[in-house]
């Protein structure tokens, strides 16, 4: 039996002397799938003494962060949906704040601090903001992992300087490591921070092992009993943690077995086989007809030569999870029916047309308004995965495909990195990176991770591809194997294959095939921007461009005929000589 | 499952042919070096067993190997190249081109030739002690083995290169269906039964490999064999190699490609 997540949690909290509790906390301990989605989180707000209405502005940080922050999507790393949520719920106490008293005062609106932790996979993230604190508990000590958002201009005075519900923006502190078996956190406002030390916190946990509730509250009984601010504290002891090789992917995988080889007209879970579309050493692709719904639907099962190979097998899993979640229609989807499955495959839907690579044979040379909406619609495909925390990874003409009415669509999902799934897991890729090499951003080749910038590079060198029929670097760029070799990379310019192409495409589609990812443009968008609608930078660069560079026809013609003036006038000179 | 379809392990043929000309210049030298090396010591260890047993069957049995520990170390040999590199080519893989396909040979061959010129000088100092005595029994033959392959060649003339060519042909047939027979199982054991056949079978055949004779015969110029560099280049290596490109592309690339793989024009993929 796998271990699994599991931990235990007390809170209490205590009012001030002043009668209501402006602290608010809350913890979620899902089960199941959640939980190895999303994770346990817990999460503490303090509001502000001097407002009045800084209690909602609490209830209401911890409510609402407890209820987004499992809404938003699997695919989202912890930081990005963390950050997502606090934003949206900042920008509600601000315009509450902005709706009340508080427009005048911000010491009346609806502020508060926040501070929470998720505990996900094998990872702890902490997201924070003002004066409330986290702590780790170690054997003599407590160790704060927090900074206090206070600025103290007198020995007496001091204001939050940041909170939740101050300003339109909130900048989030954001912390994360691994976390290991046995640690204990506390998170606590200020009110429960000055009397706590570790010896008490130990006291504590030891007396009340199997109710840490009862450990917290005798805490902040004790931290109430010397002050007279609200005291709120919560403990997180982690009693397991899942196994390293959390992948959510693994554990779906886990109970199908691997099919038989297929073949025409037999049936297979419910669906009949058609003909074989692609057999290759990666996998079989089948066009199947779904007896349910009588409607095609395309089956992918893993090759023989891979069946042993656990990475590839858990891509299998993933790119129908990729499939089911990214809703565009440049992205291929998966089949919609949900049978009880007994083995391990993939079904999507069936796109009737052409490759890509196919496209490019019966183009050549095309001209750039058919290559433009290509790219375009490839980009949208891209940018709806970016935009849910997935690279592609592996774009190529062969992963592209373009329907009878012109649409053009991503397939073959089983490369892509989803960030939610991969966050807090060691990659342990000790092969090749998965993709392509001529399509290969050649940073990933020294080694660094992926990132939405080299997915840019293998769409700029599919357009490269698409204009000149060749790549840009040749076969040197998927050579690289030293950052020597990287600076070495030679841009063969676009226009030395096609001059009668505007100048500045070549820029648009150089600057995204820089071989520094921070050189290239930002992000997709703005490289469809630019081959739209390029700036004028792209222009100017063309004209500073030596005239070799620009023109070499002509430069060589130049020097030909400056040359041919030399040879008459040497000629001439030596006739003439005595 | 041990024995993968003729169409995985086609796809799987290309795809390795694409992967020699993505390889990075170090590493494509490196590799041929090594292969170039260990089969040059199989060569030198099969003509040992061979002297020492007065058998020839046994050193043939035994020869594979050293292409077995090259093949599984995941070496280069330019006769495996000139079956697989091409395939890139004919397939259209993105940037493939015959000029890559020939850079990757001439590194290769470079590789393989350092490789086995090594060894073949590291063989000498042991037949002969250090070149402080003639060769033993193993040096003498390894002297003699180039004479009867150059001159003995040259001394028929036009037959002679005729013979040289297709024994050559021969040879790389049957070492690259061995490449080729490696790709079909799935398992350690079982490339080492299909790589064990073909070679056992060119190596007892006296078919001309450009490899071994790169060691065979600079050693045996350095045991004394009577013939000459310039023999050797033009009465073996030469034809040799063309040999080894023709039956490699010919009878195990083309013939494989063309029946098992095929290319549709709408190929689609989920």
């Amino acid at each position: 039996m796998r271990e699994s997540l599991r931990v235990s949690v007390g809170q209490h909290s205590l009012a001030g002397e002043h009668g209501t509790n402006q602290d608010f906390h809350g913890a979620v301990l899902p089960t199941g799938a959640q939980l190895a989605a999303k994770g346990v989180v817990l999460a503490i707000a303090d509001g502000i003494g001097s407002s009045e209405v800084s209690h909602l502005a609490s209830q209401t940080a911890v409510g609402a962060f407890l209820e987004d922050y499992y809404a938003t999507s699997e695919a989202w790393t912890v930081r990005r949906a963390a950050q997502r949520v606090l934003g949206a719920t900042n920008a509600w106490l601000h315009g509450q704040t902005m709706r009340s008293d508080g427009r005048f005062d911000k010491d009346r609106g609806y502020v508060c601090t926040f501070s929470a932790l998720v505990l996900k996979g094998r990872q702890i993230h902490l997201l924070h903001v003002g004066d409330s604190r986290i702590y780790r508990l170690h054997a003599h000590s407590l160790e704060q992992l927090t900074k206090d958002h206070r600025i103290h201009h007198a020995a007496d005075e001091s204001y939050l300087a940041r909170a939740l519900g101050i300003g339109p923006h909130v900048e989030i502190d954001y912390l994360s490591w691994e976390a290991e078996v046995g640690e204990v956190y506390l998170l606590a406002t200020d009110g429960a921070c000055a009397q706590l030390d570790a010896v008490s916190v130990h006291q504590a946990i030891a007396e009340y092992e199997d109710d840490l509730d009862a450990a917290a509250a005798r805490l902040v009984e004790h931290a109430r009993a010397v002050g007279s601010d609200d005291a709120t504290l919560q403990l997180l002891r982690i009693d397991t943690l899942p196994e390293g090789d959390g992948l959510e992917s693994r554990r779906r995988r886990e109970g199908l077995v691997l099919p038989q080889l297929l073949a025409p007209r037999m049936e297979f879970e419910g669906f009949a086989i058609v003909r074989e579309l692609q057999v290759s050493a990666r996998s079989h692709v089948w066009l199947a007809t779904d007896l349910e719904s009588g409607r095609p639907v395309v089956l992918k099962t893993p090759s023989i030569d891979l069946r042993d190979d656990d990475a590839y097998l858990d891509s299998f899993v993933l790119e129908e999870w990729v499939a089911r979640r990214v809703d565009n229609p440049h992205v291929i989807k998966a089949w919609p029916g949900s049978r009880r499955r007994e083995a391990l495959y993939v079904a999507m839907e069936y796109i009737e047309g052409q490759t890509l690579a196919q496209w490019m044979v019966d183009h050549p040379s095309p001209p750039l308004d058919l290559v433009r909406p290509i790219i375009e619609q490839l980009a949208l495909g891209l940018q709806a995965l970016h935009s849910r925390d997935m690279l592609h990874r592996d774009l190529r003409p062969e992963n592209v495909m373009i329907d009878h009415a012109g649409t053009v669509k991503l397939i073959d999902l089983a490369s892509v990195c989803v960030g939610g799934l991969t966050e807090g897991l060691e990659m342990t890729d000790a092969g090749a990176p998965p993709g392509t090499l001529q399509y290969m951003a050649p940073e990933c080749l020294l080694g660094e991770t992926a990132s939405p910038s080299a997915d840019l590079f293998a769409l700029a060198t599919i357009s490269y591809q698409m204009l000149s029929g060749q790549l840009p670097y040749g076969l040197e760029s998927a050579r690289v194997r030293t950052p020597r070799d990287l600076r070495r990379l030679r841009y063969v310019p676009l226009r030395h294959l096609r001059p009668e192409l505007p100048a500045w495409v070549d820029g648009v589609i150089g600057k995204a095939l820089h071989v520094m990812p921070g050189k290239r443009q930002e992000a997709v968008s703005e490289f469809i921007h630019d081959l739209r609608a390029p700036s004028a930078s792209f222009q100017r660069v063309q004209r500073r461009l030596p005239l070799v560079e620009r023109d070499p026809v002509l430069f060589w013609k130049v020097l030909s005929v400056l040359l041919a003036l030399t040879v008459v006038a040497l000629v001439f000179h030596i006739s003439v000589a005595p | 499952m041990a024995y993968l379809a003729p169409a995985e392990f086609v796809t799987k043929m290309i795809d390795a042919g694409e992967s020699k000309l993505l390889m990075s210049t170090r590493d494509t030298l490196i590799r041929s070096y090594m292969a170039g090396a260990i089969l040059a010591l199989a060569a030198a260890f099969a003509v040992t067993v061979t002297v020492n047993t007065g058998n020839p069957l046994i050193g043939a049995i035994l020869f594979p190997v050293g292409f077995c520990m090259l093949y599984l170390l995941g070496f280069d040999l330019l006769t495996g190249v000139f079956t697989l590199a091409p395939l890139a080519v004919l397939d259209k893989r993105p940037g493939a081109t015959w000029r890559a396909v020939w850079r990757n040979w001439s590194l290769v061959f470079t590789g393989n030739f350092a490789g086995a010129i090594t060894v073949a000088l590291f063989m000498a100092i042991i037949f002969t002690n250090g070149f402080s005595e003639p060769p033993n029994g193993v040096g003498e033959k390894i002297g003699h083995i180039g004479e009867g392959r150059t001159v003995g060649y040259a001394a028929h003339g036009a037959a002679g290169m005729l013979t040289l060519f297709v024994r050559a042909v021969m040879c790389n047939w049957m070492v690259s269906t061995g490449v080729v027979a490696a790709m079909m199982s799935t398992t350690v054991s079982g490339k080492v039964i299909a790589m064990w056949m073909p070679i056992m079978v060119f190596f007892y055949m006296g078919f001309e490999h450009s490899i071994v004779n790169m060691y065979l015969f600079p050693s045996g110029l350095m045991l004394g064999g009577d013939f000459t560099f310039m023999d050797y280049m033009i009465w073996n290596e030469i034809p040799t190699v063309i040999g080894n490109l023709v039956g490699g592309l010919t009878f195990v690339g083309a013939t494989l490609y063309s029946t098992h793989y095929k290319t549709g024009a709408k190929r689609k993929v989920g």
